[in-house]
């Protein structure tokens, strides 16, 4: 999952938890609210009842009566005033049920004990429960909008913000790590960012890079080296047996050994040439620049090789496009590609086997496909064929184990797509995809 | 001919000296630039055989200064480098041929006389062969006024072997110089004896072709 997805899920969900826990409390809150204000105004309507008995006289409520009762038409609140017993003060507020002409009803009730004149009288104001309640659901639903609304306000703010504060790492990655193709030619640009984390991990990845361009070119200084270190004595050993061959005086007996001599340093030179001619190609040190038709190059492949074919008496049969072009190519590695793949072909082969070279276009793209009717891969095997050094075949005719490597890196390096069908005994069919844009058909 | 050999490599240079040596050429040596620089104020040469790696410096920083002095020598250059860029660097400063170490002495020998063909138009007469006669330029084999057909490989094959006359070719340095880099390693192989019946059959049918030996288990031979 992408960090800003995650940063945003988080938001969203912890905000969800805010939300949920808001709505399970407020009724509570609400509740506590309407009953603090409740008893709020219940005590200054004490207040401006006291306040009027201290101004106008307790007649005014009472106008000779014992008591003083006094109720709203729908009896949602009512005021009562009477004597009280005396030395009992009472000054409460509760919830309690009371009679009012045959209703029982709840009501929050404030209790209140004071002195007139010296007679003391008990004041009673009370509301109902349900004209108190009245106002907490449209309460707790306002509540409620206006949490939402503002839930939303600041989780389009989050998302608008952490966007901006993770802008530098997908421009790091962009820049950095995707489409980067190894070695890296061009120079690095810091990316531009106020995040220390940002910068650090910038720097770092630049830091990095710079090393691995620095072992980059080292390696290829190394391989360079290592080439002339290692080609040099071959040479002088190669041309000292020509010398030593070329001298008369030599019994039959040592010429044959120097021969024998003289095949194994060659085979030392055929390892060096193909590492290093992997190496090279690793190293891109080959321009990509020819246009060349596969039918035309295949052509001289097999008439290159043709000596090979003719010992073993194998068919071969080519049914190529010949509309079709491969531009932006190296025309010496897709030679030495399809040679190795071919002369495989033809090592590997049956006597008076065939070999069948087709292609095919199609929306994935140009496809050559190279069957033969040889020995085959084992399934096992199939995939260690492409490294180096790796014998599959313990036929006394394998090779070195390097001509599939090279073909391997050819590959890569034109961004072929290589894959092996096989079957023991049956035979072995090599089929490389050409990617769209190296390839154009004309009519 | 004179040959300038300009190799850091004391032992190459004197095997190359050596063999050069017995095809009749003039060769002297030199060990670094400064050396090769002296030898080619004072001589004038025509091949000059010139190491890329030398002890002071790049054997390509060389070939500009050396063309002053010698600007019709022949330049081969001589690196175990091997990559493109000296390659055509090589070629773009003035080298006529450029050879990867390691090289086949019988090779150099061949392209230095591929060059003296081309570039000192040296006219060859025809050059017998037994009864026959061989055109290196036009590439023919002539029996007479008859002209034998021989393939491309066939005809590079005997002129290999004609070129080094009496001198025993394996069957490796002759695939090595027909397929180049191609050349398989499987050393027990015909192609050479099939190719070489080949050509024997040809030349039989107009005359006896029995200057082209079979030396057992090693090569071919052409005696003259």
């Amino acid at each position: 999952m992408k960090l800003s997805s995650k940063l945003i899920l988080f938001i969203t969900s912890s905000k969800l938890v805010v939300v949920l826990l808001f709505i399970v409390s407020l009724p509570f809150l609400v509740d506590g609210i309407v009953s603090e204000y409740t008893n709020y105004s219940l005590r200054r309507q004490q207040d401006k009842v006291i306040q009027i008995v201290q101004k106008k006289g307790i007649e005014h409520y009472l106008q000779g009566e014992d008591s003083y009762g006094s109720y709203t038409m729908l009896k949602e609140e009512y005021i009562a005033l009477e004597p009280a017993i005396k030395g009992l003060p009472i000054d409460t507020i509760k919830t309690a049920q009371r009679v009012v002409e045959q209703d029982t009803l709840n009501y929050r009730i404030l209790m209140h004990t004071f002195n007139f004149q010296q007679k003391p009288y008990l004041l009673e104001i009370g509301k109902t429960i349900s004209s108190i309640n009245q106002y907490n659901k449209p309460l707790q639903r306002i509540a409620l909008y206006v949490l939402m609304g503002l839930i939303a306000i600041t989780l389009l703010f989050d998302l608008l913000f952490t966007r901006i504060l993770i802008r530098p790492l997908g421009k790091i990655i962009k820049s950095k790590l995707t489409n980067r193709k190894f070695p890296f030619k061009d120079r690095f640009i810091p990316v531009e960012t106020s995040t220390y984390d940002f910068k650090y991990l910038d720097e770092s990845l630049i830091l990095l890079m710079e090393q691995i361009n620095e072992a980059f070119e080292k390696e290829r200084e190394f391989t360079a080296n290592a080439s002339h270190e290692l080609m040099t004595p071959i040479s002088i050993l190669q041309n000292k047996m020509e010398n030593l061959i070329g001298d008369e005086q030599l019994s039959d007996s040592v010429v044959i050994r120097i021969v024998e001599m003289m095949k194994t340093l060659d085979r030392l030179k055929k390892i060096s040439n193909s590492l290093l001619l992997i190496s090279r190609i690793e190293n891109e040190q080959f321009v990509k620049s020819d246009t060349l038709k596969p039918a035309e190059l295949l052509n001289e492949v097999v008439e290159e090789i043709s000596h090979r074919l003719e010992e073993k008496e194998l068919h071969i049969k080519l049914k190529l496009n010949p509309n079709l072009f491969l531009n932006g190519v190296n025309r010496d590695l897709l030679f030495q590609l399809f040679y190795n793949l071919i002369n495989n072909a033809i090592k590997y082969n049956v006597n008076k086997g065939s070999i069948i070279i087709t292609d095919q276009l199609s929306n994935s793209g140009y496809l050559i496909a190279i069957a033969d009717t040889g020995i085959g891969i084992a399934a096992e095997e199939q995939a260690f064929i492409f490294d180096r050094f790796r014998k599959t075949n313990l036929n006394k005719n394998v090779g070195y184990g390097l001509g599939l490597s090279i073909v391997k890196s050819i590959c890569l390096y034109h961004g072929i797509t290589i894959k092996v069908n096989s079957e023991v005994n049956v035979g072995s069919t090599f089929s490389l995809l050409f990617p769209a844009g190296i390839y154009t058909e004309s009519m | 001919m004179k040959v300038l050999i300009v190799e850091d490599e004391k032992t190459l240079a004197y095997e190359m000296e050596d063999f050069l040596k017995k095809a009749f050429y003039v060769c002297d040596l030199a060990h670094n630039i400064k050396d090769g620089l002296e030898k080619m104020e004072m001589n004038s040469y025509d091949f000059i055989l010139l190491d890329l790696g030398l002890p002071d410096g790049d054997g390509l920083t060389l070939l500009p200064k050396a063309k002053k002095h010698n600007p019709d020598a022949a330049y081969i250059i001589l690196t175990a480098r091997g990559n493109l860029e000296d390659r055509i660097t090589g070629l773009d400063l003035g080298a006529d041929d450029y050879l990867a170490k390691p090289f086949s002495l019988l090779e150099l020998q061949s392209r230095m006389q591929a060059i003296a063909r081309r570039k000192f138009n040296v006219k060859e007469e025809l050059l017998p062969l037994g009864d026959f006669k061989l055109d290196l330029q036009k590439r023919l084999v002539l029996f007479g006024d008859n002209q034998i057909e021989l393939s491309r490989k066939e005809f590079d094959l005997l002129s290999y072997l004609f070129l080094h006359n009496n001198r025993v070719l394996t069957r490796m340095q002759l695939s090595e110089h027909i397929w180049g880099t191609f050349a398989d390693d499987d050393y027990d192989s015909n192609y050479i004896d099939a190719h070489i019946k080949n050509i024997r059959k040809k030349l039989n049918t107009w005359a006896p072709a029995d200057f082209i030996e079979t030396v057992r288990g090693v090569g071919y031979r052409i005696k003259k």
